[in-house]
């Protein structure tokens, strides 16, 4: 337990640990609770380490094994620090089709970075996705919550400028 | 930041470039420099918008005034007026006309008209934050209904006879569903809702939520009172935030409006629902992983039975239902069970949204009756294929699905129908593929978005697609082996069998359905390391490269021509192609289609910069090669098939002799194409080269008269038969054999052998001539009459999109005067003194889809009229003349008169002497296609020659060396590519000079520095 | 919104039509913004920012906007329905701030219809 919070403590602030520990109570005791926890422990903490991962555990009476399972098989959740701005470049069937790959191609020359990684100065965490739905604007790029449609490899740069 | 007070749109558009919009825009910085306005005003060149009649066009902002049909000479008034003065330049503003009956109604674009709004009836109408609006267009009536006046019995039966299918994609009868979970015994059921929409490239459901999220939660409230549970989940994916959005907004107004929650509408029913959202796995659309995700845990399938209708959510009876279907109840409800039925076909009942995405000009949702054809709904719906590519595939059911080609197009889409074509119908995902799309790739794409997806849960799934994807990429790395296709097939014949649930069952789908139906470039892939599309990079350097049929190393001389050394641009060319200046003026240019940059704006110009360099750098000087072989070979035709296999034998040591009937060599670039396209003395140059290197070429000697078969065969070891196809295809109608009934390519021999007499007027055609087909023989032959001083209608079957002549031909003839009537064929020529007098024709239209992906025309009755004409040129394609291969020289001919090679053997007959090539072979095909042939020849020839001496193979002698530029541009602006400057279409008319002028330096640098260099590898 | 019963589902559904017929007060203009996720990430929100300050900078109080999700042709979004009192609605493509300020300016105020950006006019029939 001590070694637990001492853990959490190095990275997350108290009132972080505070507001975790709110999430558990909000969803314990209810059946199923356990994804909608991570979701929002992810979205509070931007990811989710074994410490927090741990402390959901206990908060809830589950093994340590079952919530490490979920966290892994989910691809929305991650266990390592995330960029100030994620990329998501989608490879659905619609954006392969119309050049999303060159897409990516460019992204990873840009940075220096493959899939799932985050660049060295942590502005950006590049990601691909499996179709987001916007496929009538295909090839698609998602920054944060910007979606860019009907992208071109040239126009990688201008789109990631403003983001820093 | 610098302000501009205001802005000025300048259209860039071709269409407004084409009208002059570059010196509009000249003019206009100039006259704002003058005026000392550029700091206020900026001018912004933008895209087409469409509307390139009216061009140039200038919008300026802020003030939103739109000019249009600006000249250069209206700048400065334009300027003084408006930018100085303030005022509107009345004299230029657009304007409106009258009526605006100019616009379409929705009813007159076949997008919105074909289609049949049942699912989508609320779709840009209501807004889906207002519940108010949902109710006003019968919203919550049918759950009214259901909750007021039927019971559970009626409502499952009302469903069942509805016809009402699942939705997500395997397309269970709903009814049966509900059934089965009504009759289930227990207090505590669940409604489900699959809003999980995994598929990549499918989006209908999100569409549906974002747009009309109460249809759903409709259908789920009579769902629920249909099987008796009072509790549902929407489990919809956290990708779609604005979906959740809407639908928490939809939930809470329903909760307030005591439309969800305790006894609803006061009829004592409960139901409530709430929203889980899906963290990101496909399988959890599967419906018992979905269960297990709910549930918290990690989302896997379980084993079936229990069926979800027994022992689902919590071990309790649950329903699960997709999006759509869900969106469907309310309104069968309300509109009765044969309202839903009353479209669609047999089986498959009611309407099928799709998700219509990929290559496709409109892009969208798409609802259609089931059973409507594919065609219908990508052509048609879709407006086809843009920037003139071919279909190649509709993908239907995702990475569970299968590939629907060209020759299925008439198929009706329903879930019978598409399971029969080895795809599933899916969840709707409907993704349009043209012929850049490379069929192992996709299957590779599929599995390994399979691969990644399988939930690790059964072995069959999680290790087949491990080792089938290994298979896929392979090939596509040109590491395939021979047996991967059985092996493939063997291995998804077990994932098919064995796999727990749907997603791993399913799997193997992708790969057998493009199996099926393009097995060849699997083998293409394996055999050739060829890749048809250029898609798998790794079995080239450069897409142009590998699509060229005689691999032109075209990267490395356009990068020459930008260093401008074109003197070794031309040795480049001359490596692989005998006849480059041919080619930069008449090849079909396959490469361009292929072209990277094309992707980006237009593909580069290649066989211009391939004409330019060949019209400015001196011409490499050939010296002979000594024949030191003691094999004799003739060549039989001295076209461009016959002369690269005599000039590569050459090369190689052998004495080659090269017999013509014909007067002069050169085939049909020297007989049937006009000196216009392809002037006389730069076909002759490429041809004296040929010579040069010890070629003999008789010309005025046909084999098998007046040289003897036995001779030429007795004098030579092997003989190379490439004499072309010179035969016009009769078009099979009464009176084609009166005067003045001219096939095509005889026409074109007959001019181009007695050119001055026609010229004179000693021959003649007439005034007024037909010319039948739609080919580059067809428009060759309109060219030439029209400059013999005739007036030409050209008459076509199909559409103009069908035809098969190249797209700048046909736009050259127009240009030219040359009138084209479409959707015409002929009937009967009718003649008066033995010669022709007019020409009797039928209207057409277009019917279903033929196995090439064109409409099929199809005769309109009563619609027969008569064209009064003095000649009639028929060039609806040509046929080899093989008489002269006598009967017993064990040189098989087939039924089409060409002439049958070996299996497994791109050169050889039945009789091992002979080889054969070109458009004897293969029918009408293109000039690098013949170039490809004689290369292939000469290779084979020489081998077959060396191995049966024991001798080893031919080493080619040790090129110089060219080194290669590269010069990669930091940043690629969007350019359009360079266009060829031409000769004004009315002087064109007045003789056979060449119409297309050539680039000049800077034009020709300009456009090699649009090459992208994806040749090379950083 | 109170607990409703069967009979003011009907009653709902009249008022609605009355005002969306846009008989009701002194609307004359109904605009509407298509904003499904493709609408969005083609840029209907800033469509939507230009047609909201141009109203309130031209000070009219006779014009309302409404959104309302995908219409289905995503290729040609951002699309914008214009519909004068009266008149048959009008539905833009390709719509950007800067021709939805012109639209506005020219079509809503003046009531000139702006064909260039038109697709079509008129609206989808559901049998």
């Amino acid at each position: 337990m001590k070694a637990e919070l001492d853990d959490l403590s190095k990275v997350f602030t108290p009132e972080q640990i505070a507001q975790l520990d709110a999430i558990i109570a909000k969803h314990k005791g209810k059946p199923g609770g356990l994804i909608p926890v991570l979701e929002e422990a992810q979205v509070t903490l931007e990811y989710l380490p074994p410490s927090v991962q741990a402390r959901i555990a206990r908060g809830l009476n589950l093994p340590f094994s079952r919530v490490y399972g979920v966290v892994t098989f989910y691809s929305f959740f991650t266990m390592t620090p995330r960029g100030r701005h994620t990329v998501r470049v989608c490879l659905g069937t619609a954006c392969y089709v119309r050049g999303g790959k060159a897409i990516a191609e460019t992204l990873e020359k840009t940075f220096g970075i493959k899939e799932g990684e985050t660049t060295p100065d942590r502005r950006f965490t590049y990601e691909t996705v499996r179709c987001l739905g916007a496929c009538g604007l295909g090839p698609v790029v998602v920054v944060d919550d910007d979606v860019h449609g009907r992208v071109k490899p040239a126009k990688v740069k201008d789109i990631l400028g403003p983001y820093v | 930041m610098k302000v501009f007070r205001s802005h000025l749109l300048l259209c860039g558009g071709t269409g407004c470039h084409a009208s002059g919009s570059l010196e509009v825009k000249k003019a206009l910085l100039a006259e704002l420099d003058k005026r000392g306005l550029a700091d206020e005003i900026k001018v912004v060149e933008t895209g087409c918008n469409g509307f390139c009649a009216m061009g140039p066009i200038m919008v300026v902002y802020p003030d939103g005034v739109m000019y249009t049909l600006i000249q250069a000479a209206d700048i400065p008034e334009l300027v003084e007026e408006h930018l100085v003065k303030g005022r509107v330049l009345e004299r230029l503003l657009y304007k409106e006309p009258a009526t605006g009956e100019t616009i379409p109604t929705m009813q007159e674009i076949p997008f919105f008209a074909l289609q049949e709004l049942r699912v989508l009836r609320n779709r840009g109408i209501i807004d889906p934050e207002k519940i108010e609006e949902y109710i006003a267009r019968d919203g919550y009536a049918g759950m009214a209904k259901a909750l007021t006046e039927m019971s559970s019995e009626d409502i499952v039966k009302e469903i069942l006879d509805s016809g009402l299918r699942g939705r997500g994609g395997a397309g269970f009868p709903t009814g049966l569903k509900w059934k089965f979970a009504s009759q289930s015994p227990g207090d505590i059921k669940y409604v489900l809702c699959n809003a999980d929409e995994g598929d990549p490239g499918a989006f209908m459901d999100r569409s549906v939520l974002e747009a009309d999220p109460h249809a759903v939660l409709e259908g789920m409230a009579i769902a629920a009172k249909a099987i008796g549970a009072h509790h549902g989940y929407i489990y919809c994916r956290a990708e779609y935030p604005l979906a959740i959005h809407r639908l928490n907004i939809a939930i809470t107004q329903a909760k307030e409006a005591g439309l969800l929650g305790k006894d609803i509408l006061g009829t004592g029913f409960d139901f409530d629902l709430e929203i889980y959202q899906g963290a990101g796995a496909f399988v959890c659309g599967e419906e018992t992983a979905l269960m297990t995700s709910i549930e918290g845990k990690r989302g896997m399938p379980r084993p079936r039975p229990p069926f979800p209708a027994v022992a689902g959510l919590w071990q309790r009876p649950s329903v699960l239902n997709n999006v759509e279907t869900l969106a469907n109840i309310g309104q069968i409800i309300l509109r009765g069970a044969a309202w839903h039925a009353s479209v669609g076909s047999e089986k498959s009942k009611g309407t099928k949204v799709f998700a219509l995405t990929g290559d496709v000009n409109n892009v969208g949702l798409v609802e259609v009756p089931m059973g409507t054809p594919l065609g219908k709904i990508v052509f048609d719906i879709g407006g086809g294929i843009p920037k003139g590519k071919k279909f190649k595939a509709a993908q239907l059911g995702g990475p569970s699905g299968g590939m629907i080609p060209t020759q299925h197009l008439n198929a009706p889409v329903d879930y019978e129908k598409v399971a029969e074509l080895g795809a599933i119908m899916g969840s709707g995902g409907l993704i349009v593929m043209n012929e850049d799309s490379c069929a192992v790739d996709m299957a590779r794409f599929f599995m390994d978005f399979c691969q990644d997806e399988s939930c690790g849960k059964c072995t069959p799934c999680r290790e087949g697609t491990k080792r089938m994807l290994e298979i896929l990429t392979n090939i596509t790395q040109g590491q395939g082996k021979e047996g991967d296709i059985p092996l493939l097939e063997e291995m998804a014949g077990i994932i098919k069998d064995s796999a727990l649930c749907g997603l791993g069952q399913t799997a193997p789908n992708p790969v057998l359905s493009t199996l099926r139906y393009f097995r060849h470039e699997y083998e293409d892939h394996i055999k050739n390391h060829h890749c048809a599309a250029a898609v798998c990079s790794a079995l080239f350097k450069s897409p142009c490269q590998h699509t060229c049929p005689i691999e032109m190393d075209i990267p490395a001389y356009i990068a020459l021509v930008r260093a401008d050394r074109f003197e070794d641009a031309y040795r480049v060319l001359l490596k692989t192609n005998p006849f480059p200046s041919v080619c930069g003026r008449v090849c079909d240019h396959k490469c361009q289609s292929k072209c990277r940059r094309g992707k980006m704006d237009e593909p580069v110009a290649i066989k211009f910069l391939k004409r330019f360099i060949t019209d400015n750098a001196p011409r490499p000087k050939i010296t002979a090669v000594p024949v030191d072989r003691k094999q004799k070979i003739a060549v039989v035709g001295a076209g461009p098939a016959g002369l690269t296999a005599a000039r590569d034998l050459a090369l190689r040591g052998y004495k080659v002799n090269v017999f013509e009937e014909l007067p002069e060599a050169g085939g049909m670039l020297r007989w049937a194409i006009p000196a216009y396209r392809l002037p006389r003395n730069i076909l002759a140059r490429e041809i004296d080269d040929v010579r040069a290197l010890g070629v003999d070429i008789q010309c005025n000697t046909r084999v098998g008269k007046d040289l003897p078969w036995r001779k030429v065969a007795a004098e030579h070891d092997v003989i190379y038969l490439a004499p072309g196809a010179h035969a016009s295809q009769k078009m099979d109608i009464p009176g084609e054999d009166l005067g003045g009934v001219w096939g095509g390519v005889e026409f074109l021999r007959d001019f181009n052998a007695n050119e001055e007499a026609w010229l004179s007027g000693k021959k003649t055609l007439g005034a007024k001539v037909a010319v039948v087909g739609g080919g580059n023989s067809a428009i060759d032959a309109a060219r030439v009459a029209a400059r013999l001083g005739a007036e030409v209608t050209i008459l076509y079957r199909r559409e103009r999109k069908d035809m098969p002549a190249a797209e700048e031909e046909i736009l050259a003839a127009v240009h030219e005067g040359i009138k084209i009537e479409y959707l015409v064929a002929p009937l009967k020529i009718q003649g008066k003194d033995g010669k022709v007098s007019a020409i009797a024709c039928q209207r057409m239209m277009l019917g279903e889809f033929d196995r090439s992906g064109r409409k099929r025309p199809i005769p309109v009755e009563g619609s027969e009229f008569t064209l009064s004409v003095d000649a009639i040129v028929a060039a609806i394609g040509q046929v080899p003349d093989t008489s002269f291969v006598p009967e017993d020289s064990g040189v098989s001919v087939n039924r089409w008169a060409c002439l049958d090679l070996v299996p497994d053997s791109k050169s050889q007959t039945t009789n091992p002497k002979f080889h054969a090539g070109g458009d004897a072979v293969t029918g009408p095909d293109t000039v690098i296609a013949a170039i490809a042939a004689g290369h292939q020849a000469a290779r084979d020839i020489d081998a077959s020659i060396r191995q049966s001496a024991g001798e080893p193979a031919w080493e080619a002698p040790e090129e110089e060396k060219i080194d290669i530029p590269l010069v990669i541009d930091e940043e690629t602006l969007e350019s359009p590519q360079t266009a060829m400057p031409e000769m004004a279409p009315s002087e064109r008319r007045q003789g056979f000079a060449e119409v297309e002028l050539g680039f000049t330096r800077e034009a020709a640098i300009a456009e090699a520095c649009r090459c992208l260099r994806c040749d090379i590898e950083i | 919104m109170a607990k409703l019963k069967i009979s003011d589902l009907k009653k709902i559904k009249e008022k609605v039509h009355a005002e969306t017929a846009l008989r009701e007060g002194d609307r004359r203009v109904r605009v509407t913004v298509h904003m499904g996720t493709c609408g969005i990430a083609s840029g209907a929100r800033e469509v939507l920012d230009a047609l909201m300050r141009e109203i309130e900078e031209s000070g009219v109080s006779d014009v309302v906007i409404t959104t309302s999700g995908c219409m289905g042709l995503c290729s040609r979004e951002p699309l914008v329905t214009v519909e004068i009192i009266g008149r048959e609605p009008i539905k833009y493509e390709y719509v950007n701030p800067n021709k939805m300020r012109q639209i506005f300016k020219r079509h809503v105020l003046e009531g000139e219809v702006q064909t260039p950006f038109v697709l079509a006019r008129g609206a989808e029939i559901v049998k």
